[in-house]
């Protein structure tokens, strides 16, 4: 491999210039996803690489009024660093659920988010987050929902094209939360999945609540949690039956186990509700 | 490519190629043979290293990405006061890891106190499990980190007073 054909921009605008130029080559950051799956002596990696880890812009993370800012390479540590009065505990329980401690030096949430092969830590809590991520090329910027990178089949659609630069994550008050791994714990397995669910209630009604569960696939009903929105808490026990039943059958298309311990977790979020 | 970096303190220059993994450029390349990379999957601890200040797993880095930064390995650690307070820190609570561990061990207790130097039960455990071995009883591992982060504060406060 020749020496130019790994790429160390020392900012976004010359990295955007090497991506225009040469959009075939590998952007890589923490590399933990992309090296996870090699296990032999010599790594195997495409013939040209961007490596953005250095760059400045990509490397901050801070609040602002309304949102949460991370640069796509802060590595999962630097995060957990800010705590979770920054982080929301959702979010700082998801992170904390990543790799070992070692590994999080080294992985960043823009990887853990661009993973395109099955859903990684951190997507169903910024999914009920409504967290946004900023792609950029040189003609611009554009801001997607972290919830519309999937596809219609469930699997991880992330955009082609662009560099993963900015996550954003509105800073909003929730009355409970739970986020539970499932499955192996250390690298993602088939049945290595998350759950994440947040509330918030208003005069014991309740104003919003999301449910996101994802492993391989992604299971988020926008449509079942519009209609629990609006209903006075606790949930009666009929209530929390029925939406139970209505969240089994949308679990239905997940492998056996994994769809039990969906119900089940969705059994625990609505307990939740119900007390 | 000709990758410059700071290794155990000293500038080097290394030939990287896109196919190595740091932690075989540093075993092979530099004949540092405290580090191993057995799993080449960041699970088993023996190839941890102090990269940019951080404790990482350098078989889950290609060797390009050392380029600029300060690497530190166990032969590097080994000639400062932190390795000399986990050394002492871990004998007062009469702890005794084994070979296969023992670098890492030592490095993953220094990383942490440099961090958190008042760490919990909990945290100690979560670092020490990034060099697993079930050579040591998690228990002794606790009272043998509290013991280090004793020393080590005892020693910085003296520092701070001269």
């Amino acid at each position: 491999m020749l020496a130019s054909d790994i790429h160390f921009p020392k900012d976004l605008a010359e990295a955007l210039d090497i991506h225009r130029r040469r959009p075939a080559a590998l952007i890589f950051a923490g590399g933990t996803d992309i090296l996870r799956e090699q296990g032999g002596r010599g790594l195997s990696l495409p013939a040209e690489i961007l490596c953005i880890k250095d760059i400045p812009e990509l490397g901050r993370a801070g609040l602002s009024e309304r949102f949460l800012e991370i640069g796509s390479a802060v590595t999962v540590s630097e995060l957990l660093e800010l705590g979770d009065a920054a982080l929301t505990p959702l979010l700082g329980e998801a992170l904390r659920g990543i790799g070992s401690p070692t590994l999080r030096n080294l992985a960043t949430l823009g990887g853990n988010l661009a993973c395109r092969s099955r859903f990684m830590d951190s997507w169903p809590a910024l999914a009920c987050l409504d967290g946004l991520i900023e792609l950029r090329d040189q003609g611009g910027a554009t801001w997607i929902n972290v919830n519309r990178l999937v596809g219609e089949d469930g699997r991880p659609a992330f955009p082609e094209g662009g560099i993963l630069t900015r996550l954003r994550v509105p800073i909003e008050r929730w009355d409970a939360y739970a986020l539970r791994k499932v499955g192996p714990r250390f690298y993602p397995a088939p049945d290595t999945a998350v759950f994440a669910f947040v509330a918030r209630a208003e005069k014991r009604i309740l104003a919003d609540v999301r449910i996101a569960f994802a492993g391989e696939t992604a299971l988020r009903s926008q449509s079942l949690e519009a209609s629990m929105i609006g209903r006075n808490l606790p949930l009666s026990p009929r209530e929390a039956a029925s939406i139970a039943a209505s969240y089994r059958a949308l679990g239905s298309t997940l492998p056996e186990g994994l769809c039990l311990q969906f119900g089940a977790l969705v059994d625990g979020a609505l307990g939740l509700l119900s007390r | 490519m000709t990758v410059s970096f700071i290794l155990n303190g000293e500038d080097v220059s290394a030939e990287a190629r896109s196919v190595d993994r740091l932690s075989d450029l540093l075993h092979d390349g530099f004949g540092l043979l405290g580090l191993r990379s057995d799993c080449r999957s960041g699970r088993c601890g023996r190839c941890l290293i102090l990269l940019g200040g951080r404790l990482v797993p350098s078989c889950m880095i290609p060797a390009f990405r050392v380029r600029g930064k300060e690497a530190v390995t166990i032969e590097g650690f080994a000639q400062t006061e932190d390795y000399r307070d986990v050394i002492e820190g871990f004998k007062s609570a009469g702890v005794e890891t084994c070979g296969f561990c023992e670098g890492p061990k030592i490095m993953a207790a220094a990383a942490l106190l440099d961090r958190t130097p008042r760490p919990s039960p909990r945290e100690i455990l979560e670092q020490l499990s990034s060099a697993p071995c079930r050579c040591t009883d998690p228990e002794a591992l606790v009272r043998a980190v509290q013991a280090v982060a004793e020393l080590r504060a005892r020693r910085l406060y003296r520092r701070a007073g001269q």
